[in-house]
């Protein structure tokens, strides 16, 4: 197939249903929730078409359970909502961790807390959605500031869902996920197909069969030709319920070892740093983009300011930030939430540094409150 | 019917003694083994609770131990992925509690009416057993647990009457005694659709001590409440998931591929331009801003288009914020629009009370229907018969067709191009209403 030429007005959440379907997305499972439904009539209306399966689940409960059952089948599966219904899918996402299925979760922010505004962005799921688990564990958590960043983090989520066997959320607002902008299609990454980590076949199987903690087990199927043990219960590697066991404890610190082999490759930091710059705007999502705008603008009035766009959000991405923040003393900070929430999980990434936070609710940060913080 | 010994491992139960739950396993085993399919086409998706053990006792089928209440779910997108995007040869057993059953409801209803294959096992002893013996939706009335100690106030739920009002097409009752329990489990499995078997049985721990309950007495409280005992109801006629879901969707492609993307030679613009276009919901706003920003769009030039409305879609005002620049567009957001359509009092309204009227300047041009109030904002308007001449659903579009031509932004003709390629035959009224609002601002 040729690579897409041209250009497209579309929003984030239909180059998000595209990706899927490009990365080999082959169930969906939905709840309606503004603004996260038109991922799901997208799916709705291409997936039977194509062999896949798009059905309506009676809640958000369901929707990731019947997505973890299709998985555990074998089929990269996916579904998507917002805040309030995240909400209700925390405890099958922590199941879909637990028992190392793959499953992207796109969620679309909107603002809160509770049913909140249905129709108004915001930013202010970053700490509700990394830390989704018990015991708090990491899984990646992707953010796209513009439609075609929508379309590379999903397709994205699917490839590391797949390769590490772990459920992956792609983590849009409102703004990015609904407003209508132009994608230039030749600038867009090939699918390289999501490839699940697969058992071979022989003796010796484990559900969990690891061999480093780090390491990513061999999947097999339900319904394949090899019998699988799977539970959400703390497990050995042969997925039987174990108490107080080593190889049990063993097998939760391998959940967070895998991810964290994997920081420096799966960080990804878009940055555009001059040299000399000591400043540096750094932000996600709907904030980045009045971001550049300010740097932009900063820049013009003579000003040296770097900029750093992360679309890895968890886990940190300490290397990538490492590298931007190298001989910068100051970082402006702008996210769309009331505390500074990824402001927060950065921690130390950000010690020594002079960290100037631009926060607000109920609309999105102007580039003008950015350059305000800059001066 | 075989015996269940080549099915389930030869160590001991993990229930209490005489819990009814060991006899339920037995059945199981002698139901999978006569069903003659090789181990791997079996799957056994366990609840949480006291019948979430089983999975060590079926060594040698797929086992999955869910979460509470969630194992029909799980079972549902197993079976559902199995059916369609393989050869459906998977059997799909949820093995779930009256306490499973009472969180887990909806996922039960849902199961019957998708009709998907799979067989649930309600392992009911009429509470919740592993945490002590409180109450369940399926606890007898007047019964005492340790959540009822002056008896249970309310009547049991009737879980088969509620998955028969559902469109369950194979429903059984059985007790747990019964030793034709193994049968009638056989027979739910090879149902080809979602079946339920509710299976009466004695919680040694709790309900027996409590409610001095034996064998008789339970038969006797399973033949009072709910669908009769030993019923066996089969809808044949009604297709699986499955059947209706080929049915349905015959596979017809490799999927949506990019669109075509019209490009009409370049257009130009020396500067960013904003427009908030306002109006009434179902008045075609958005299909008006979005012409405009397609049009651009395919000369060459960026646009971006963000839509406000109430929560309900189809009534109060609808709001499109239209950016169409020469550079790529980051901040969308629209704090002093170089024009504002009102294309209905609605819409204006809802500027009004937002602040967006307050931000506008001498330079804001505000084009509006000659029948909005606008307040202290009359003045220096551009009043235009709107609603009258191109009805209520061209007023948008013709605002917007007005300041193309005025502004110089866009041409006629690539917006009526635009159009037609858009809505086809059905764009005469809209190329009526972009024309007249163009001439009218030429």
């Amino acid at each position: 197939m040729n690579p897409p030429t041209g250009r497209l007005l579309t929003t984030g959440n239909a180059m998000s249903a595209k990706a899927a379907l490009d990365a080999g997305c082959r169930f969906f499972a939905g709840y309606p929730i503004t603004p996260a439904s038109q991922i799901f009539g997208a799916m709705t209306a291409t997936l039977p078409s194509m062999g896949g399966l798009a059905v309506s689940a009676p809640d958000e409960i369901s929707a990731l359970a019947l997505c973890i059952g299709a998985s555990l089948r074998g089929v990269p599966s996916m579904t998507a909502t917002s805040g309030p219904g995240w909400c209700l899918m925390v405890e099958c996402f922590g199941y879909a961790l637990m028992t190392e299925t793959p499953v992207v979760v796109a969620v679309v922010q909107r603002l809160g807390p509770s049913t909140g505004a249905a129709t108004q962005g915001a930013q202010g799921d970053i700490a509700l959605v990394s830390g989704a688990t018990s015991g708090a564990y990491t899984f990646p958590i992707f953010a796209p500031s513009t439609a075609a960043e929508c379309y590379a983090d999903t397709l994205r989520a699917f490839e590391w869902a797949e390769r590490l066997r772990t459920p992956v959320v792609v983590l849009s607002d409102k703004e990015v996920a609904s407003t209508a902008e132009v994608v230039e299609l030749g600038g867009l990454p090939q699918a390289s197909g999501a490839v699940r980590t697969a058992w071979g076949g022989g003796e010796g199987f484990r559900t969990y069969g690891w061999e480093q903690e780090a390491d990513v087990p061999p999947f097999a199927p339900v319904g394949g030709e090899q019998v699988v043990t799977v539970t959400g219960s703390a497990h050995d590697r042969a997925g039987l319920l174990k108490k107080n066991d080593p190889e049990t404890l063993a097998n939760l610190r391998h959940l967070q070892a895998k991810i964290d082999a994997v920081e420096a490759e799966i960080g990804l930091v878009d940055t555009d740093i001059p040299e000399g710059a000591d400043t540096l705007v750094l932000s996600y999502g709907v904030s980045a983009r009045a971001s550049r705008d300010a740097v932009a603008q900063a820049r013009r009035e003579g000003m040296r300011v770097g900029f750093a766009n992360v679309r890895t959000l968890f886990p940190v991405p300490r290397t990538a930030l490492g590298h931007a923040l190298r001989g910068i003393d100051t970082v402006v900070l702008p996210e769309e939430n009331h505390s500074g929430q990824y402001r927060q999980a950065l921690g130390d990434v950000l010690a020594c540094i002079d960290v100037r936070p631009v926060n607000r609710i109920g609309a999105a940060i102007k580039p003008s409150e950015i350059l305000d913080a800059l001066r | 019917m075989p015996s269940a010994e080549a099915m389930v491992a030869p160590c001991s139960m993990p229930y209490c003694k005489g819990c009814s739950h060991g006899l339920v396993v037995r059945a199981l085993g002698a139901a999978l083994e006569a069903t003659g399919l090789p181990r791997e086409q079996l799957c056994l998706v366990s609840d949480i609770g006291c019948v979430g053990l089983i999975d060590r006792l079926f060594p040698t089928v797929h086992t999955v131990h869910a979460l509470h209440g969630r194992s029909t779910a799980f079972a549902s997108g197993i079976a559902m992925a199995d059916g369609v995007l393989f050869d459906g040869a998977l059997k799909t057993v949820v093995v779930i509690g009256d306490g499973g059953a009472t969180i887990g409801l909806l996922h039960l209803v849902a199961a019957a009416q998708l009709n998907v294959d799979v067989t649930v096992i309600v392992h009911n002893n009429h509470l919740y057993g592993m945490t002590g013996g409180q109450a369940s939706g399926l606890t007898p009335e007047d019964w005492i647990t340790a959540t009822t100690p002056v008896g249970n106030p309310l009547p049991p739920l009737d879980l088969v009457g509620v998955l028969r009002s559902s469109g369950a097409t194979f429903l059984a009752r059985e007790m747990a005694m019964n030793r034709g329990l193994a049968d009638r489990l056989g027979e739910a499995i090879a149902h080809p659709g979602f079946a339920v078997v509710e299976v009466m049985e004695l919680c040694t721990a709790f309900g027996v001590p409590l409610n001095s309950l034996n064998g008789k007495k339970l038969k006797l409280l399973a033949e009072q409440t709910g669908e009769p005992l030993g019923m066996r109801a089969l809808d044949a006629g009604r297709p699986s998931f499955r059947a209706a879901w080929k049915d349905k969707h015959p596979r017809s492609g490799a999927g949506p591929q990019w669109p075509e993307t019209p490009s009409t030679g370049a257009l130009s613009l020396d500067r960013p331009l904003r427009f908030v276009v306002a109006g009434t919901a179902g008045e075609r706003v958005q299909s008006a801003a979005t012409l405009l920003a397609r049009t651009a769009v395919a000369g060459g030039l960026f646009a971006t288009q963000k839509k406000d409305n109430p929560v309900t879609q189809g009534t109060g005002f609808s709001v499109s914020e239209l950016i169409l620049s020469p550079e790529p567009i980051h901040y969308t957001g629209i704090p002093h629009p170089d024009a504002v359509v009102a294309a209905s009092q609605v819409g204006w309204d809802y500027l009004v009370r937002t602040g967006v009227a307050a931000r506008l300047d001498e330079q804001s041009l505000i084009v509006a229907d000659e029948g909005i109030d606008l307040g202290a904002w009359g003045e220096g308007a551009v009043r235009l018969p709107l609603r009258a001449r191109v009805r209520a659903d061209g007023a948008a579009l013709a605002a917007l067709g007005w300041l193309a031509a005025r502004l110089d932004v866009l041409p006629l003709n690539r917006l009526i191009d635009t159009a037609e390629r858009a809505w086809g035959d059905k764009a005469g009224r809209s190329v009526a209403a972009l024309q007249w609002g163009f001439e009218a601002g030429g």
